[in-house]
């Protein structure tokens, strides 16, 4: 592993506040053939909250979450970022929106300036702009000891800083952050939880995990799905409260909920 | 305009940060080199075997039409070369929607500035330009045998056209077959087969009426290649090769869509 600085990312004060936007799902059902991986889900997340979504595999959080990116169509119901449609406008809503996928899922053949270069100038960053955002980022998510290196010749927990830093770059208001501590170490998985605590309250955060402690130092509020259909939606330690992980990914919608309005 | 630029550059970089794109230029340079010197030297074996049994040196009235320097060496490198390229363009085309897919990354370039008609359009034109690269490298041994058979800049500059646009037709194919499966093996098993098949139907004719025999002969790669390598160059043959691209970036762009909905 390389050795990560321990100090955790700093605000710039002169970057203005994105305001966050919400997500709006009203019956959403996304079908595979006859496999319903996303069940007439009906969710609510609010402006600036860091909301976990969680589920064991299979559970339909990375369905929903390509819903929300326009990358999949539902097949039923509605769904809303920031009151605008992914299915009918995935280029609108994905100017709102920062995507942060697992640690593999970049392009090792590229180096951290050119990756961050490349999505600089493919979310439309002229050439200035794109300038300022990367040292932006970099400064902000600790990247400077890398920035020449090779993608793929890196730790995975500073992968998944340059998988952080490329969603920021231009700054949204939303980010969402797909299973962002899967296949790291101990310290590597404290060094993001780190940079992920750090931008509550400043934008928008979904953040997809089956990881409960991690969801409970990181968010406000969590939504648990089971076999695509919502099981518990509410606060945090109301939702989660002493549970385990198995006890809670196998509440069917019989079970135990902790339903409450946002 | 901005991001286009940007995944034309990324896609660049990309090409030219692997092998495949060195293998697949010294591949096609190096067996063109090797068919161009072969025929050559079947060519100067033929001349001598004249020369030798002649008194007095050779006497070119002797010497049949048909052993010329035309069909000795031009067309029979022409004709490989093309058959080369059915061989060596798909393992350029394999991966650049493949390897997207199956690393995951096209959810990333999706969730950019680009639409899917920018992607498949980027990697189209990169892909393209490469192509044209690659005929310049194997362009060396035809334009040798042309301008020794002294036939002129026309015909050199028609059988470049010819080359190139055989090559970007493959390419188009290709990429098409690339953007429907995250596995490189798929695309490029699946784009020499329809590549193949498109070359040359004349081994159906004998189980097929001459209706169909025409209608495939319309849309053969290999009659249209062939009229370019003889210097001629007609709206018809360069509308065809335009056609196979725009058609396949079409497909291409559609399994996007596909993938939106798919089940």
């Amino acid at each position: 592993m390389s050795s990560a600085p321990s100090n955790s990312p700093t605000t710039d004060p002169s970057t203005p506040e994105p305001a966050g936007v919400d997500i709006r799902a009203r019956a959403l059902t996304r079908r595979f053939g006859p496999h319903v991986a996303v069940d007439a889900l009906t969710l609510d997340i609010s402006p600036l909250t860091c909301f976990g979504l969680l589920g064991a595999n299979g559970a339909g959080k990375t369905t929903f979450i390509r819903m929300v990116t326009g990358f999949l169509l539902p097949s039923d119901g509605t769904l809303t970022v920031g009151g605008i449609s992914p299915a009918d406008h995935p280029d609108e809503v994905n100017q709102k929106l920062g995507f942060v996928m697992e640690t593999s899922r970049l392009y090792p053949e590229l180096r951290v300036i050119g990756l961050l270069n490349f999505l600089a100038g493919a979310r439309g960053l002229g050439r200035a702009a794109a300038r300022v955002a990367i040292e932006r980022v970099i400064d902000r998510f600790h990247l400077e000891g890398v920035a020449k290196r090779l993608v793929g010749n890196l730790s995975k927990g500073y992968q998944q800083r340059v998988s952080l830093a490329q969603a920021f770059l231009h700054d949204p208001p939303l980010v969402i952050v797909d299973e962002p501590t899967g296949g790291l170490d101990p310290v590597q998985r404290g060094e993001v939880q780190e940079i992920l605590r750090d931008l509550r309250g400043e934008r928008t955060v979904v953040l997809c995990t089956h990881d409960l402690a991690e969801a409970r130092s990181l968010t406000s509020r969590v939504a648990v799905l089971n076999a695509g259909q919502l099981v518990a939606e509410g606060e945090t330690e109301a939702v989660l409260g002493n549970s385990d992980a198995l006890s809670l990914f196998a509440m069917g919608r019989s079970g135990r909920t902790a339903q409450e309005s946002p | 305009m901005t991001a286009l630029l940007a995944l034309a550059r990324k896609e660049f970089a990309s090409l030219f940060g692997s092998p495949t794109a060195y293998v697949t230029l010294t591949m096609v340079a190096l067996v063109t080199a090797l068919i161009f010197f072969d025929h050559l030297r079947l060519y100067n074996q033929i001349l001598f075997v004249f020369a030798s049994t002649t008194i007095g040196g050779i006497n070119t009235d002797e010497i049949p039409d048909y052993i010329n320097l035309w069909d000795s060496v031009f067309f029979p490198v022409m004709e490989t070369l093309g058959l080369t390229l059915i061989g060596a363009v798909p393992l350029v085309t394999m991966g650049v929607f493949a390897e997207e897919r199956s690393r995951g990354t096209d959810e990333l370039l999706f969730t950019t500035h680009l639409t899917p008609t920018q992607i498949v359009l980027g990697k189209f034109a990169v892909t393209f330009l490469f192509i044209t690269l690659m005929m310049v490298v194997s362009f060396v041994y035809p334009a040798t045998a042309i301008s020794r058979g002294g036939l002129g800049l026309q015909h050199l500059a028609a059988v470049f056209v010819g080359l190139t646009l055989h090559g970007i037709a493959l390419a188009s194919i290709g990429l098409a077959c690339s953007a429907f499966t995250s596995s490189q093996l798929v695309a490029a098993v699946s784009a020499w087969a329809i590549a193949f098949l498109l070359w040359d139907f004349s081994w159906m004719y004998p189980f097929i009426n001459e209706q169909v025999a025409a209608v495939l002969d319309g849309i053969s790669l290999h009659p249209r290649y062939g009229s370019f390598a003889e210097g001629i160059v007609t709206l018809n043959n360069i509308v065809y090769f335009l056609s196979v691209s725009m058609v396949s970036i079409a497909v291409a762009r559609l399994s996007f869509d596909l993938r939106r909905v798919g089940s």
